[in-house]
């Protein structure tokens, strides 16, 4: 390769680089600034300070600055309950994934129907089946609890359990369940004992994964909750429509809630492609 | 071992799935049929069951809906024009990154990072980002502008307050589809390759001829996946624009929501809902049967 070529590589990669990273890089230098330095022009801020965080923990109250006054509540009511929401719902995800895939894998056995609408339910916009769950949920009284949110992660990821999983299931040959079935095993010991250790990390990915895209959500809390049950996404939602001009605040608000996610996403970067294409893609 | 499965496996396969399903979202959609013929509004002070059935006159009044067609063709523009775009990015780039050479572990590693972040922070990104003193104004085009920069209102004009919502999807999404294609090229045989370069084949006509047909089935994937991932856009629109200038970013999700939620005309947003389920569901359908069930 010539070395204009590849200067020219260089030069188109680094672009895209730039464009990555300057956004969040603008965010992350705005969440260490303090007022005066908000409408500046310059990236680093000079007298860096932790005060834009500090705000976000402080009980509810009103904030005033320059013109913008808004009702802030603080964002720990959301944080945990994004993590005990979130937590829960992927538990459940994975694990009834884990025995349906194990079913489909090894048997054929919940049927087309089952596999297709849980499918469809992560292919279909969240808009579209929320309007009659919110009026169940109103007669169930399950709005704004943490329960009906659960539940419903819960049936929108089991999706990704389920693909990611059997991709793992199939690759363990047959004969070693067959081989704990003639020492005398039963068949639930057999999924218990032999299969499930064997596809731990096929667990952990799922299960990150899952984490990953619950975590993110926004439109159902949005619309299932109101108060008890605020989760982060709803939090900054409201946040940026309530207080438009407290950038300081917001940025600071964006790191805090995209730094578990950051973390989750790293630890399965390999395992990406092949849970966003529902493993289609290996 | 036997085709069919013992009581234990099937108990366990089956049952979890399916009271979780019905529970939560097979009941609801059976709701949402019969709310779809009604006209409800829960205003009105009475419970769904006891209202009047309407017919068809939801579905009527959404065919002449100059709001709802203009969401759905927004939408459409929405989808079309991101998807385009990021798969060229995402093509190109995983063109570029295909060979060896320093520091690649490191660009890969950054290229991907924006898909972990939820979408909900993607759009505070870019709501910071182009703010009238935001960097966009205030460091990149006062360069080249001058003064005059600062007055550019990017969520004031509806198109601009559109090619902003362009921009943090493409931000967002490029990466996916620069994944899926990466790793379909990178999985194309070397050997391959380096027979069509000793015949004298040019690095052109190898991408062209080789490489590009070779990944054909995975275009088709990352392309299907993602367009009905853009369609559902919600989440950007609510937080940088909420839909305006007036109602022009309202993309199709957010016009549902506003019209469940905010006017509580629930049974046509019912309508709404079950119109677009029934084109997409169509869609799905051939696509999950192309790729699953085909061979």
């Amino acid at each position: 390769m010539s070395i204009v070529t590849k200067a020219l590589k260089y030069i188109c990669v680094g672009i895209f680089l730039l464009w990555i990273l300057v956004p969040v890089a603008w965010m992350v230098c705005l969440a260490f600034k303090s007022y005066p330095e908000w409408r500046v022009a310059y990236f680093f801020p000079k007298d860096p300070t932790l005060s834009n965080f500090i705000i976000l923990f402080e009980p509810k109250r009103i904030i005033g600055m320059m013109g913008a006054t808004a009702i802030v509540d603080p964002v720990t009511l959301p944080l945990i309950n994004s993590l005990i929401v979130v937590g829960i719902s992927t538990v459940i995800a994975v694990f009834i994934g884990f025995f349906t895939a194990y079913g489909a894998s090894r048997y054929n056995s919940p049927g087309p129907f089952s596999l297709f609408f849980t499918l469809l339910t992560r292919m279909l916009p969240p808009a579209t089946f929320v309007t009659p769950i919110m009026v169940y949920y109103s007669n169930l009284k399950l709005l704004d609890t943490h329960l009906g949110l659960i539940l419903l992660y819960a049936a929108v990821t089991v999706t990704y359990g389920i693909w990611i999983l059997k991709g793992f299931i199939d690759n363990i040959p047959r004969e070693w369940e067959e081989a704990a079935l003639l020492e005398g095993a039963t068949h639930s010991q057999v999924i218990f004992r032999v299969t499930l250790p064997l596809i731990k990390s096929g667990l952990v990915v799922s299960g990150l994964f899952i984490f990953l895209l619950n975590w993110a959500e926004l439109l159902f809390a949005l619309v299932l909750t109101n108060v008890n049950a605020v989760t982060l996404p709803v939090h900054i939602s409201k946040y940026v429509g309530a207080v438009g001009q407290l950038y300081g605040p917001q940025a600071a608000l964006g790191i805090i809630s995209s730094l578990v996610p950051l973390i989750v996403g790293y630890m399965i970067q390999k395992h990406l492609v092949t849970a966003f294409t529902f493993g289609m893609v290996r | 071992m036997s085709t069919r499965p013992p009581k234990s496996v099937s108990l366990l396969a089956n049952l979890p799935i399916n009271i979780l399903l019905y529970v939560t979202l097979i009941v609801p959609f059976i709701l949402m049929i019969y709310l779809a013929f009604l006209a409800w509004n829960p205003a009105g002070g009475y419970e769904w069951w006891q209202a009047p059935i309407a017919g068809l006159n939801n579905f009527i009044r959404a065919f002449s809906d100059a709001r709802f067609i203009a969401a759905l063709g927004r939408t459409v523009l929405f989808t079309m024009a991101v998807v385009g775009v990021e798969f060229l990015l995402g093509l190109v780039l995983a063109y570029l990154l295909l060979g060896e050479f320093r520091g690649k572990r490191a660009a890969l590693s950054v290229i991907i990072y924006p898909l972990m972040l939820p979408w909900v922070v993607v759009a505070l990104i870019f709501y910071l980002f182009f703010q009238d003193y935001g960097p966009v104004n205030n460091l990149f085009l006062k360069g080249i502008i001058g003064e005059a920069a600062t007055n550019i209102h990017w969520f004031l004009s509806p198109t601009t307050a559109f090619i902003t919502l362009l921009i943090a999807d493409i931000w967002q999404w490029t990466p996916f589809m620069f994944l899926i294609l990466y790793s379909g090229l990178s999985a194309v045989s070397k050997r391959l390759i380096e027979a069509a370069q000793v015949l004298g084949a040019s690095n052109r006509t190898i991408f062209w001829r080789i490489q590009l047909p070779l990944i054909r089935p995975l275009i088709l994937v990352a392309l299907v996946l993602r367009a009905l991932e853009a369609f559902k856009v919600f989440d950007i629109a609510y937080v940088m624009t909420g839909g305006g200038p007036g109602t022009s970013t309202e993309t199709l999700s957010l016009y549902i929501y506003r019209v469940a939620i905010e006017y509580h005309d629930i049974s046509y947003a019912a309508a709404l809902s079950l119109i677009i389920l029934i084109i997409l569901v169509a869609v799905i359908r051939v696509f999950i049967w192309y790729s699953f069930e085909r061979r």
